[in-house]
């Protein structure tokens, strides 16, 4: 069989999450509303309705072009009208841009394992309206407008993914820098991030595009990946039966596991664009979008590529501390204020710090257990102050509580036990109430010891340092 | 590039029946020849504004008034403006069920 | 000499109102009572037999709405409250306005049921200023037209002046409303000259503001790059109260100019000494291509209204204004073909919404699919000027025919406003303050002498089409009677945002033929109609 290549483009649709839709005052988030309730004469086209642009659609939309490094983000640019006929498009329209779209020329840079980049080109990206919801029921079709007029980024890829796990890759990057950025929570489930696979297959080393199909409506990455899995094993298996390659649009099943081809488009595909008359252009100047970019941050992978530099981190930390933004600046803080190496920081933080933002649901930027406070802790056990095992239940206190973790602990006596000699005691009482098991160590089960320093520590609740239990311990047994 | 020979008409037909279908209209045979006639004999009108030069560069005008940034208005804020017509508007639609419009299904093509 | 209360100028009701001479509530009633004596039948979409010779202006009327609007009237002015700018002035709102609970049609098949949530904003804006709303006028459908006969809702409008012919249009039923003295205001729109020319037919004054002085939200929408609400009334101190009112910023129009309202009634009674006044040979005749070869034809206007300009310009001059001769407006004869490709691609996609889905008319017979229900009610809903404009519409915004046209028509605009700009630039050859043209080619023509013939219904818009391209604020004037007895309008059109100038020497041409006899002549429908 010949070797192949895949060929894939992404169109990607990003719901902004501002607070009001991008030409009308009703609310952007109307995810499990009732439907129609969230509606008003613009967004479902009533006679005489007229659209007013939301200037923060404008400035979320600039900070995105510049973050994918767009060549051009145009200091003038239209809206038009895209006029087709659906019944989740009220005005028969949609309000998007053509070919005078916000920004051009953008790229990302993709990560690959082996620690490639994949260049993925961004030509376009522009601002349009959401449409409507519809469901089927029986031989009808149901419409809700609660989502129309939702403003969404479209963002467009060149043909320059190569495998289903590339696409999964870039959807998880692009995640990540829409949350970063803060512009979209880019929930897939909940359509705040959409995407369309546009796939083809030619022979490896050629350069020619071949014809190919589109992928529509799949709801997860992991369903991305699947959909353009199958479709790229689809398009060799017809290609090796001499069957040519049409242009389908294709629907995932996700329970069957298998692609479907869609019904034919419902109109013409001639959208006889025009510029919209009824909005004035999109003026950017110098100083707004300089006022705009000023909030762009450092992005997450250069964040990655400094950590591991500045701080010596290895790969996996600097990719687990960079995964979302509060937590890479939490990360920053709390070495700043630990004396010790910013590695001893990234145990914790990765370990029990994101274990305890994971079950309380919460952010690393919203934590009561400041950077400043885990430092204190950090230091207090490494100067053995403290056990390692009292820090950690200190981590969960200070968050419940808010207090410093050095006043909890002389509140609370959590001061480590290191008093030799009541450590000898407590240990003594361990031995003699466990025969069995000194016979057994001494008889020459060592590994014995281990429960031995579980015991005396359970005695101590946890205070004394295990390191000195075990001594102590292992003195008392050898005699 | 549209070629014509003189006296022919520029809506064929054919071309009416296309234009028909994109509208999605439905006409009635003298609406519909009552229609094309009048499509033609306002296409002769509007090839006078082919024979107009028309100055290298010279840009388009999309409303009569120049819009200058004194006279522009501002973009909106983004705020909650929640509407009190909600069930007014619903109330419209010729066919509701559980306040979901509803609407004949789309024609599909099922294949696979 | 004792004039029944619905005669009234606006200005005068508001005054007679406000120091108690007489109660909104009777102003309304002496206004109902009108429309009882002259209006006819309501029309209804199966088109219901014209009673003799009603003048048909109103699709529906409000009489509940306005009768509770004059009490509040009166009841803010016994409080010592002021009610308004407007108050107790009787209004009638061109049906293609949406106006909250009432049947906003745009005498439409399509829109009959429709029943608006919310209300234009220049419509609220008249309510809010005290103003009595006593119905919605009938109007060429979806404003397409200039004589009112294409609306759904027969019979339509008769010219109150010779219910033979047409009151123009689109706002056909406006003017006849305030011709005949049923409503005191009434607000119109203009995309090609639909309030001027109707204003002109029926010998009542209409304004076309500069595009964006006046919002359009709420405005069922033809061209959006070119509709225009705007004031008509009987004289012109009504028509500058009325711009007053409705003019302004609307956070919801992006495309409402952010300038600030003059106080248009202020600088009214100014003389004209030191103004330019300019005539052009351009609007003397009209030239169009045979609908038949495609041969380009030139035809003078009237000779009576041409003769109506010259007179005019005496008495502007008599009044202090200089007049100049030759000012040169050569894209003139582009406006309409300019037109005819501008507004339908803006048409076209505009009346898209309508598919029987969301509001509206909705074919209730069997249905295969979805396609097939949007096809029925359309096809049903819209009458043939809709249909014919969508077609076009679709055929020239067409993607290969996109370039030569669409965009075509949008530099030829540029053209058409370069000539306004020329002639009013202050270092150019003419520098004029203003443009004084006829408003229409011919006084209004018969019912259905034209209807069918969209070609020629198009070219009476040739005068008052250019305004439209340009954004350039217009308004006509009621300028005598011709031999026939038919009213004759007279054009004023300036800079951008130069209304408050077109008013004051409009009222200076009032004034300077304030004694002239047609004034006092009534339309003939009021005939057997009590003054008192």
């Amino acid at each position: 069989m010949a070797d192949y290549e895949a060929v894939i483009g992404l169109e990607t649709h990003i719901q902004l999450n501002t607070v009001s839709k991008i030409f009308c005052g009703c609310k952007t988030d109307s995810w499990q509303d009732p439907p129609n309730t969230n509606i008003c004469p613009v967004c479902t086209g009533l006679p005489g309705a007229l659209p007013a642009l939301n200037q923060v659609v404008v400035e979320k939309a600039v900070l995105l072009a510049a973050a994918v490094h767009a060549e051009q983000i145009r200091p003038r640019s239209y809206f038009a009208r895209k006029n087709y006929f659906y019944p989740d498009l009220p005005k028969g329209y949609q309000i998007s841009q053509y070919d005078e779209p916000l920004a051009r020329g953008g790229f990302f840079d993709l990560p690959l394992s082996g620690g490639q980049l994949r260049r993925v080109t961004i030509p376009k990206l522009h601002v349009e309206e959401d449409a409507g919801k519809t469901l089927h029921r029986g031989d009808r079709r149901l419409i809700d407008f609660n989502r129309c007029g939702v403003p969404l980024v479209e963002m467009v890829t060149g043909p320059d993914l190569r495998s289903a796990d590339e696409v999964a890759q870039y959807l998880i990057r692009l995640r990540q820098l829409l949350r970063w950025l803060g512009i979209s929570d880019a929930d897939m489930e909940r359509g705040q991030l959409r995407c369309d696979a546009n796939v083809s297959i030619r022979l490896a080393g050629q350069d020619r595009l071949n014809l190919k199909t589109e992928i529509k409506n799949v709801n997860s990455i992991t369903n991305v990946r699947d959909a353009v899995q199958a479709e790229i094993e689809r398009q060799i298996r017809e290609v090796e039966a001499g069957r040519p390659i049409e242009t389908w649009t294709l629907d995932w099943d996700e329970e069957r596991q298998a692609l479907s081809k869609m019904r034919a488009k419902e109109t013409e595909s001639d959208y006889r664009y025009f510029r919209e008359p009824d909005l004035l252009p999109i003026v950017l100047d110098s100083e707004w979008q300089a006022r705009i970019l000023q909030a762009l941050p450092e992005l997450p992978l250069e964040r990655r590529r400094r950590f591991i530099e500045q701080y010596s981190l290895p790969d996996y930390d600097a990719e687990i501390l960079t995964e979302e933004r509060s937590l890479s600046e939490y990360f920053e803080q709390a070495v700043g204020s630990f004396s010790g190496e910013p590695k001893t920081v990234s145990n914790w933080l990765m370990n029990d710090v994101l274990r305890l933002i994971r079950e309380r649901g919460t952010a690393a930027g919203a934590l009561q257990l400041t950077p400043g406070h885990l430092a204190r802790i950090i230091e207090m056990v490494s100067s053995r102050q403290i056990t390692a095992s009292t820090g950690k239940d200190l981590l969960e206190q200070v968050e419940t509580s808010g207090r410093a973790p050095e006043d909890l602990v002389k509140e609370q006596d959590l001061a480590q036990l290191s008093d030799e000699a009541s450590l000898r005691e407590l240990a003594r009482g361990v031995l003699q109430s466990n025969p069995q098991q000194v016979d057994l160590y001494r008889g020459g089960k060592t590994t014995l010891l281990g429960w031995f320093v579980g015991q005396l520590m359970r005695e101590t609740g946890g205070q004394a340092d295990p390191q000195r239990a075990r001594q102590v311990l292992q003195d008392l047994l050898d005699m | 590039m549209i070629t014509r020979e003189p006296g022919s008409e520029w809506v064929s037909p054919e071309v009416f029946e296309h234009l028909v279908q994109l509208a999605a209209l439905e006409l009635n045979p003298e609406e519909a020849e009552y229609l094309r006639r009048e499509m033609n004999g306002q296409l002769t009108a509007i090839r006078e504004l082919e024979a107009i030069q028309i100055p290298e560069g010279l840009p388009i005008t999309s409303h009569g008034v120049p819009y200058t940034p004194e006279i522009s208005q501002p973009l909106r804020p983004d705020r909650l403006q929640p509407s009190a017509h909600a069930e007014d508007i619903l109330a419209q639609a010729p066919e509701v069920e559980e306040r979901y419009i509803v609407v004949p299904d789309i024609p599909r093509t099922e294949l696979e | 000499m004792n004039q029944a209360l619905c005669d009234l100028p606006a200005h005068r009701i508001v005054a007679g109102v406000k120091r108690g001479d007489f109660s909104a509530a009777e102003v309304l009633e002496s206004t109902l009572a009108r429309i009882e004596a002259v209006e006819g039948r309501p029309p209804g979409l199966g088109g219901e037999p014209a009673n003799g010779i009603g003048v048909q202006a109103f699709i529906s009327l409000t009489p509940e709405r306005a009768r509770a609007q004059a009490q509040a009237v009166d009841r803010a002015l016994s409080r010592g409250e002021d009610p308004g700018p407007l108050a107790g002035v009787p209004l009638a709102v061109k049906d293609i306005f949406c106006l909250a609970g009432t049947p906003s049609t745009a005498g439409s098949r399509i829109l009959h049921n429709f029943v608006a949530p919310y209300s234009a904003t220049p419509a609220a804006r008249l309510e809010g200023a005290g103003a009595v709303t006593v119905g919605k006028t009938n109007l060429d459908e979806f404003t397409f037209g200039s004589s009112n006969e294409s609306s759904a809702f027969q019979p339509s409008p008769r010219n109150p002046w010779d219910p033979k012919r047409v009151p123009g249009g689109s706002s056909g039923g406006s003017a006849a409303a305030l011709a005949a003295g049923m409503a005191a205001l009434s607000l119109g729109t203009d995309t090609a000259g639909s309030i001027r020319q109707p204003a002109a037919f029926c010998g009542v004054v209409g304004l076309k503001p500069t595009y964006g002085r006046v919002s359009r939200y709420g405005l069922i929408a033809f061209a959006s790059s070119i509709d225009c609400p705007g004031p008509m009334a009987r004289n012109v101190t009504d028509a500058a109260l009325m711009l007053g009112c409705i003019a302004g910023p609307d956070a919801f129009d992006a495309t409402s100019a952010q300038l600030p309202v003059p106080d248009y009634a202020a600088g009214l009674e100014g003389d004209l000494r030191g103004l330019r006044i300019g005539l052009s040979p351009d609007y003397a005749r009209l030239k169009f291509p045979d609908p038949a070869s495609g041969e380009l034809r030139e035809q003078p206007i009237a000779a009576e209204a041409q003769a109506a300009v010259e007179q005019a310009a005496q008495a502007l001059a008599a009044a202090g204004a200089e007049i100049i001769q030759g000012v040169p407006m050569p894209n003139t004869q582009y406006g309409v073909p300019a037109y005819f490709v501008i507004s339908r691609v803006e048409a076209a996609s505009n009346l898209h919404r309508y598919d029987g889905v969301k509001y509206g008319y909705r074919f209730d017979g069997e249905v295969a699919d979805l396609l097939e229900l949007y096809r029925k009610s359309r096809g049903r809903g819209f009458g043939p000027q809709p249909k014919l404009r969508i077609l076009m519409g679709m055929y020239v915004s067409g993607a290969q025919y996109e370039k030569r046209y669409y965009e075509r028509a949008l530099r030829v605009r540029t053209l058409i406003r370069q000539d306004f700009q020329r002639a009013f630039d202050p270092a150019g050859a003419h520098r004029v303050d203003c443009l004084l043209t006829a408003t229409t080619p011919s006084p209004a023509f018969e019912l259905g002498a034209v209807y069918g013939d969209s070609v020629l219904m198009q070219y009476a818009d040739l005068l008052t089409v250019p305004a439209d391209h340009a954004g350039v604020p217009a308004i006509s004037l009621p300028a005598g009677l011709d031999r026939s007895g038919m009213p004759l309008g007279l054009q004023l059109q300036g800079p951008d945002f130069s209304e408050a100038l077109l008013l004051r020497v409009g009222r200076s041409f009032e004034l300077a033929t304030a004694e002239e006899s047609w004034r006092s002549v009534r339309p003939p429908i009021l005939a057997g109609v009590s003054h008192g």
